[in-house]
């Protein structure tokens, strides 16, 4: 059965790539443009890894981070944070991995590979 | 020191004994009994009295009159007998102190010489005095200089914070308003501030710095660092505060625009980032594209590529504008060819994301004066936000975004886009034209309304917001034909003129 991915980025263009990314090693990705949404993806389909972006309209990154830990069967879900913000290391200090965006490739790859298999 | 006394006389032996007696009353004595001597004597030494017979030689009374005119301060005394003493007043008048019959009488010699010791030293303290008269109208005229032509404000107060002085730049400024208290002349206000370093200074003797805001005569507004020193007066009591203000208001203008420029480079990075990530990820579709031979994501992705780039050039303008603060080049244009530009620019756009474009331009606009390419941008800022706003909008299913041009009043013309996009809640109508204000996430600067609505200001322009959220918005820009008298203008460089 395909991994699954929920990619949480309220820029298309950066959620698209991530997508066109994962889907082309063979993960199953769902994306969600905003908070509201990245929980209620996480909920319905339980993924096995969420990226998440810091810096996004009403609620951010951190936000979406305390909620999901508050659901139990949510709350091991490794996330990576992806994001332009300086400091972005320090947003989500549990996240297993953080990357600056313009992130480099073959790195992500790398380290969601780690994780899901 | 002894007082240096000369005695002219034929008669040796008299001499002598008028010297015996002046060295008694303890002065230094010398005699001359010749015209060599008295030449030798006159030339080198240093004199304060000389007990003269002027008849003594034929030249005596000459060497006398011409030393007395080059040694003002040398007292004079004649010795003569009775019968030549009228001679000897009129030749000598007031040059000498005093006329001595022989032979002489010493209480009137004691009286002779106390004069002429009192005279002495009287006319040195005299000059000491004219010395010092001389220094105090120099140091005045050198301070006067100073007050007048140093590179700042002064004014100088008093108790009741009334100007009593002020130098040149202050009264060019400020005007001429000695007597006037100091916060109606430079702060505009109707009472003492609240805190007055003059006051301050008054009260505690001691020097305060501020940085104030000051208002000129012409209604402008500078700010200036201030600095009070106490003036004391013979009793050592501060009589007066001066005060000196530097300008430095271009020291401010150039930090503010430093730090918003700094704030502008920091708050834009992160949309830069997301920018190059987006590029990145068109690469990638690229690459992917090529690599399955798939031609229609190839086809996606240099679509992806060139937005990106498109973007990525538009907010290096930007940036390169903001930071340079570039001043307006006018030109008289057709209102027909600029606004032509403009709908070339757009149509495409809106057609690409099946948005009806409907424009309509009023006939006979004639010309306008203006920078025709920050106008030209400047419209299309705002089209191009039209469209944005239908992009965002996911109710409707279908959208438009009109332009109409058309004539406001003889002297101006107005420009209106309208679009049933999004819209605008109170918030955003309300900082969209703020610095680093973007209602689009990382895909906007936070620049490009605060530019447009910047140079639709220095044409003198006006712009009217009208949106609700789920609406849609209208904007009407409107600006005069003519470029206006206080216009920000720069030169176009000689070569390009005619």
């Amino acid at each position: 059965m395909k991994k699954k991915i929920l990619v949480i980025d309220d820029d298309l263009n950066v959620s698209d790539y991530l997508a066109s990314l994962f889907q082309d090693k063979g993960y199953q990705v769902s994306v969600a443009g905003n908070v509201k949404e990245g929980i209620k993806l996480a909920k319905a389909q339980h993924p096995d890894l969420i990226t998440l972006d810091i810096e996004m309209p009403g609620e951010w990154g951190p936000r979406f981070y305390r909620q999901l830990s508050q659901e139990p069967d949510l709350k091991n879900i490794p996330v990576i944070v992806i994001s332009g913000l300086s400091g972005h290391q320090y947003a989500v200090v549990k996240a297993v991995a953080s990357l600056s965006k313009p992130f480099d490739r073959e790195e992500l790859l790398k380290i969601v590979d780690g994780i899901l298999n | 020191m002894a007082k240096q006394v000369l005695l002219i006389d034929r008669d040796k032996d008299h001499a002598d004994a008028l010297t015996l007696y002046i060295r008694l009353k303890l002065y230094d004595a010398v005699i001359s009994t010749s015209n060599e001597q008295t030449v030798l004597f006159l030339d080198n030494h240093a004199l304060d009295i000389i007990i003269a017979n002027p008849f003594a030689t034929p030249e005596t009374c000459q060497y006398l009159l011409t030393f007395k005119e080059t040694n003002p301060r040398v007292q004079i005394i004649i010795t003569a007998p009775k019968s030549d003493l009228d001679e000897a007043m009129d030749l000598f008048g007031l040059n000498a102190l005093d006329y001595l019959d022989l032979p002489i009488n010493s209480r009137a010699l004691d009286l002779a010489l106390a004069r002429a010791g009192t005279q002495t030293s009287l006319l040195t303290r005299m000059d000491r005095y004219t010395g010092r008269l001389e220094d105090l109208h120099h140091a005045r005229n050198l301070f006067n200089q100073l007050f007048e032509e140093v590179p700042c404000y002064i004014s100088v107060q008093d108790r009741n914070l009334r100007i009593t002085a002020a130098n040149r730049r202050f009264k060019r400024d400020f005007g001429s308003l000695v007597g006037g208290f100091c916060y109606e002349v430079y702060k505009h206000r109707s009472s003492p501030c609240r805190e007055c370093p003059v006051a301050a200074t008054f009260s505690d003797g001691k020097s305060h710095t501020t940085e104030e805001i000051v208002t000129s005569k012409n209604g402008k507004q500078y700010n200036v660092l201030t600095q009070t020193a106490p003036i004391r007066n013979g009793d050592g009591k501060i009589a007066q505060v001066m005060e000196m203000s530097t300008n430095i208001t271009q020291i401010r203008q150039l930090q503010d625009h430093l730090v918003s420029l700094g704030l502008m480079l920091g708050s834009m990075s992160h949309g830069v980032k997301g920018m190059l990530t987006a590029l990145d990820g068109g690469i990638y579709q690229l690459e992917a594209g090529l690599y399955q031979k798939d031609d229609k994501r190839m086809h996606l992705a240099f679509g992806q590529i060139k937005n990106m780039a498109d973007k990525i050039k538009k907010m290096v303008l930007e940036i390169l504008y903001y930071a340079k603060s570039r001043e307006l080049q006018y030109e008289t244009i057709k209102v027909e060819k600029m606004t032509g530009h403009v709908v070339a620019t757009l149509t495409p756009l809106a057609q690409k994301h099946g948005i009806k474009f409907l424009v309509s331009i009023a006939p006979d606009l004639g010309t306008i004066e203006v920078d025709p390419q920050w106008m030209e941008a400047t419209l299309i800022n705002f089209l191009e936000n039209a469209v944005d706003a239908c992009l965002f909008d996911r109710n409707k299913k279908n959208h438009q975004v009109s332009f109409t041009v058309e004539k406001k009043s003889r002297t101006d013309i107005c420009f209106r886009i309208q679009d049933n996009g999004i819209g605008m809640d109170a918030e955003t109508r309300n900082k969209m034209f703020s610095l680093f204000f973007t209602s689009k996430g990382s895909q906007g600067t936070g620049l490009g309304l605060f530019i447009a609505h910047r140079v639709i200001k220095y044409h003198g322009g006006t712009v009217h917001v009208d949106s609700r959220p789920g609406d849609g918005s209208q904007f009407t820009i409107c600006i005069p034909f003519q470029k206006p008298e206080n216009a920000r203008i720069m030169e176009p460089p000689a070569k390009e003129k005619g």
